[in-house]
């Protein structure tokens, strides 16, 4: 993994405001149409949360010249693949389609950006609260350790931040939502200059980009989007050295699990890499840190993990471990703690962290095998930084990264002040 | 410019096929298998050897045997301890797994495409000469107890669980391939080492190799290295009965403070390799197989129960499930329930309409180059060719095949092969409010949990 090519690609901005990204691979017969819309739950507001995953819903519900349902109906009939997500940060619309049908892909998705209004009704809107209500009881409160994050988050970030409320929002919210509420969203974050279109795939660039033009050229841009205002903090993060945050919550579970947590810079940040690259020697292999301490050797623990969350706005650094039966909580926490400690402190196996460096680049283009995968890195590089360029930059960092770098990381960022620690333990022994 | 019209779905423009990537497959003297196909997309590969060795093969009263013997496989040979293997994978940038599913037991190695000739070698020193260490077992048999523990603070796979019970008591596929905490405590040393010894001759492997490589000459070094020395050969696959079922059944766990109710409903259908299997993933897809199902529709869309609803096909060796899987608001238990029958009595008995089934296979046709992208999905269609005996040119077939279906065959089909009336039902979720709603369906048998 010596070279680390950039993924080809052309951008262009059309007059209202869309970027369009193409990137042309002609090795199968398939195409992906990825649209990215820079609107996700940290533009929402407190007793409001919960829209901007409702709103990814409404807009598979039907636009002025497709049916509801249509859109699924259309995609899947051709062969296609179609979803969405909702994120802190972001929401994206995909399908991935026979290469023939890039006029498809193109029609539904400007339909909905241009025409969706007039399809919009309460009837579609009931619906879909219900479905998301499902899917809050199903993989949140009848999920075991389902409620973890929201709870981790709610603990890290203070009153004011963005990141405090769960993306698919409260249950009160979700219930609450009005159909206004759902039209004025649209009106203000579903317009092309808050958009990116990135279509990958079996295309010649020109043709393709001609076609964006007449799909997406005639949607009238939108007001300027309302920027999120981010608290500021002295030192770059929520710091709180008056309260310990530590939660322990009790729920129908076999075993404790300990998170513990750290707001950290934003992806796309040196830090960020760092961070990347920390989870990957931490928990990255039966070799890793956490997994031949916790799990192998002391047999204390299930599992381990480690990750770092692709939030534009901050990164959460997560450690988290589940206690094997008859072990306290408070032993994995210190043990979790003590690895950073160790860290912090220098101590990182050269030949370890080569391993970790290896697996993390595997990864990293491992996942660039998927045309849809591709499609959405350039997405997310040109949405948060303005520029599809950046795969040489990343791969770049996971090869340059130094162990000082990663002790300098944690003892900056990953301070004893820093950490938000939450247990979730059984409910009998609580 | 080419004008647009809105009012309508554009056409589409000149088609291009795609045919599943060109392959080697080579017998070798010994019975081992080759299969090696050169994907050079990225600078990596996979290596997989492939034993007839899944939990269809656990004797009676040892569930849990296949995957835990497999998961031995990578815990130490005579030079390499566990973590060492592990080290040795990592260093060639990619990892190393022992795993058994139903049909098959596995070893695996990823690895950066540079490294291919040091990545052979690990994955046959692992395969060929693992030594089953007594303390990974101890460990492995602790991590699988809580495991299987754990199991039951799930309120899915109860409901999974329960349905196999009910569909196969008496058979290895009543039990998860994990087994269960009293068969687990009754495996030792001897029990796995005996198992791998019998499932694992290279005689009857496959070795499958994708990725940024050279088929012939890998293939060569395999040959030479692996298909040469006579080996026994595997106990062949048993024949799995499922239970003779007369008449719906209901089963409730109670879960009294659960959000919402997970359902099952499912019977036992055909095996992989019967040659209606192929023509029924079609009616599974139209049925539960996809988001514009007939189930989704009806249950998520129509009726807003559920975030979800799926139906699946078993696909086994042996006569695997045909289930429907959903969690639906528990007010709605019983409405859902009755919605599904509906959905299953409706297409055994109505013809489906010739855009619904057209829609259903040109899905089926299209999504096959979405889903054959990466070198692991090239590397799990190869599997599947080696694992049930199939044809070289299967792939080509499979898609005409599916092509070649009307609604009279569906009809058919659908007539033979959902049974309604032999259905079991099984809901996880608070008794006292999902009880009444299913007893207005029939009787229903509340069975403790775990």
């Amino acid at each position: 993994m010596t070279a680390t090519p950039e993924l080809s690609f052309e951008s262009h901005t059309l007059p209202n405001g869309l970027r369009v990204v193409l990137h042309s691979d002609r090795s199968l017969p398939l195409v992906t149409v990825n649209l990215w819309y820079h609107v996700g739950s940290k533009n929402e507001q407190p007793g409001r949360t919960g829209l901007a995953h409702l709103f990814e819903h409404m807009l598979f519900q039907g636009s002025a010249h497709v049916p509801t349902n249509g859109h699924f109906r259309y995609v899947q009939q051709v062969g296609g693949v179609a979803n969405g997500s909702t994120s802190h940060d972001r929401t994206n619309y995909y399908e991935t389609l026979p290469s023939a049908h890039l006029d498809l892909g193109l029609w539904l998705e400007s339909d909905r950006m241009g025409f969706l209004l007039p399809a919009l009704t309460q009837e579609n809107l009931d619906t879909q609260r219900d479905v998301v209500v499902n899917e809050r009881r199903q993989r949140i409160e009848n999920q075991p350790y389902g409620q973890a994050s929201e709870r981790l988050y709610a603990l890290l970030y203070p009153e004011g931040h963005p990141y405090r409320w769960p993306v698919i929002g409260t249950l009160e919210d979700i219930v609450g939502a009005t159909i206004d509420q759902v039209r004025a969203f649209f009106r203000t974050y579903y317009a092309p200059n808050n958009a990116v279109l990135t279509i990958a795939g079996d295309f010649e660039p020109a043709e393709a980009l001609e076609r964006a033009e007449a799909w997406f050229g005639e949607i009238p841009r939108g007001e300027a989007i309302p920027p999120v205002v981010l608290p500021s903090y002295p030192n770059g993060r929520p710091e709180r050295p008056e309260e310990e945050r530590r939660d322990v919550f009790a729920d129908a579970v076999l075993m404790p699990r300990i998170y513990i947590a750290y707001a950290t810079p934003p992806y796309g940040s040196r830090e960020w890499y760092v961070a990347d690259l920390l989870s990957s020697l931490l928990t990255g292999g039966k070799s890793s840190l956490l997994y031949s301490d916790l799990i192998y050797d002391r047999q204390i623990a299930q599992e381990a993990g480690a990750w770092v969350h692709l939030g534009e706005a901050a990164g959460t650094f997560t450690l988290v471990a589940t206690a094997r039966p008859g072990v306290a909580a408070e032993e994995i926490e210190a043990r979790l703690g003590g690895h950073l400690e160790q860290i912090a402190a220098g101590r990182i196996d050269a030949q370890a962290l080569e391993r970790a460096r290896k697996r993390a680049l595997t990864d990293y283009f491992g996942n660039l095998q998927r045309l849809d995968m591709r499609a959405d890195l350039l997405a997310r590089l040109t949405t948060y930084f303005g520029d599809p360029g950046g795969v040489a930059r990343e791969s770049e960092a996971y090869s340059t990264i130094s162990a000082e770098e990663i002790s300098h990381f944690v003892a900056t960022w990953c301070r004893p002040v820093d950490r938000a620690s939450l247990w979730i333990v059984p409910k009998d022994a609580a | 410019m080419s004008p647009i019209r809105r009012d309508d779905a554009p056409p589409p423009t000149a088609a291009r096929g795609f045919r599943f990537p060109a392959f080697l497959n080579r017998r070798c003297k010994n019975g081992l298998r080759i299969y090696a196909a050169r994907v050079p997309k990225v600078p990596l590969a996979t290596l997989e050897l492939v034993f007839p060795a899944g939990g269809h093969w656990d004797p009676p009263g040892m569930p849990g045997l296949a995957t835990l013997s497999a998961s031995l496989i990578d815990e130490g040979t005579a030079g390499s301890s566990s973590l060492e293997i592990a080290r040795r994978a990592e260093d060639l940038g990619g990892y190393l797994a022992s795993y058994a599913e139903w049909d098959y037991g596995a070893v695996e190695v990823g690895l950066l495409a540079s490294e291919l000739k040091p990545a052979f070698d690990l994955l046959t020193e692992v395969a060929t000469a693992p030594i089953f260490p007594e303390r990974e077992i101890d460990r492995l048999k602790k991590l699988r107890t809580t495991e299987l523990e754990r199991r039951r603070f799930e309120p899915g796979t109860l409901a999974d669980e329960l349905l196999a019970r009910v569909l196969y008591l008496g058979t290895p596929y009543a039990e998860s391939p994990l087994g269960t905490i009293e068969s687990v405590s009754r495996i030792g040393r001897d029990e796995a080492l005996d198992f791998f010894s019998r499932h694992y001759p290279l005689g009857s492997a496959t070795l499958i190799a994708v990725g940024d490589l050279d088929p012939e000459a890998l293939a060569a070094e395999i040959e030479e290295k692996l298909g040469r020395s006579p080996t026994a050969l595997a106990p062949p696959a048993t024949e799995i009965v499922p239970t003779s079922r007369t008449g719906t059944t209901i089963h409730l766990i109670d879960r009294p403070d659960a959000a919402q109710t997970e359902l099952r409903l499912g019977h036992a259908a055909v095996g992989r390799r019967h040659p209606d299997y192929v023509p029924l993933l079609l009616l599974n897809t139209l049925l539960g197989g996809k988001f514009t199902s007939r189930i989704n529709l009806n249950l998520r869309e129509r009726h807003g129960f559920t975030y979800g609803a799926t139906t699946r096909l078993g696909g086994r060796l042996g006569p695997g499930p045909f289930a429907v899987s959903t969690a639906v608001a528990t007010e709605s238990t019983g409405a859902a329930v009755r919605e599904v029958l509906f959905e299953l009595e409706r297409i055994r008995t109505e013809q489906v309409s010739e855009d619904e089934m057209e829609e259903t296979r040109r899905y089926i046709m299209g999504v096959f180059p979405y889903s054959s992208q990466t070198l692991g999905d090239v590397a799990k269609r190869l599997e599947v060719l080696s694992i049930y005996d199939l044809p070289d040119d299967y792939y080509d077939h499979y898609l005409e095949r599916i092509a070649s279906i009307d609604r009279a065959e569906l009809l058919s089909l659908a007539h033979r092969h959902i049974r309604p009336e032999e259905i079991a039902i099984v809901a996880v979720g608070p008794a006292e409010q999902v009880g009444p709603q299913l007893a207005a369906l029939g009787p229903v048998e509340v069975v403790s949990q775990g």
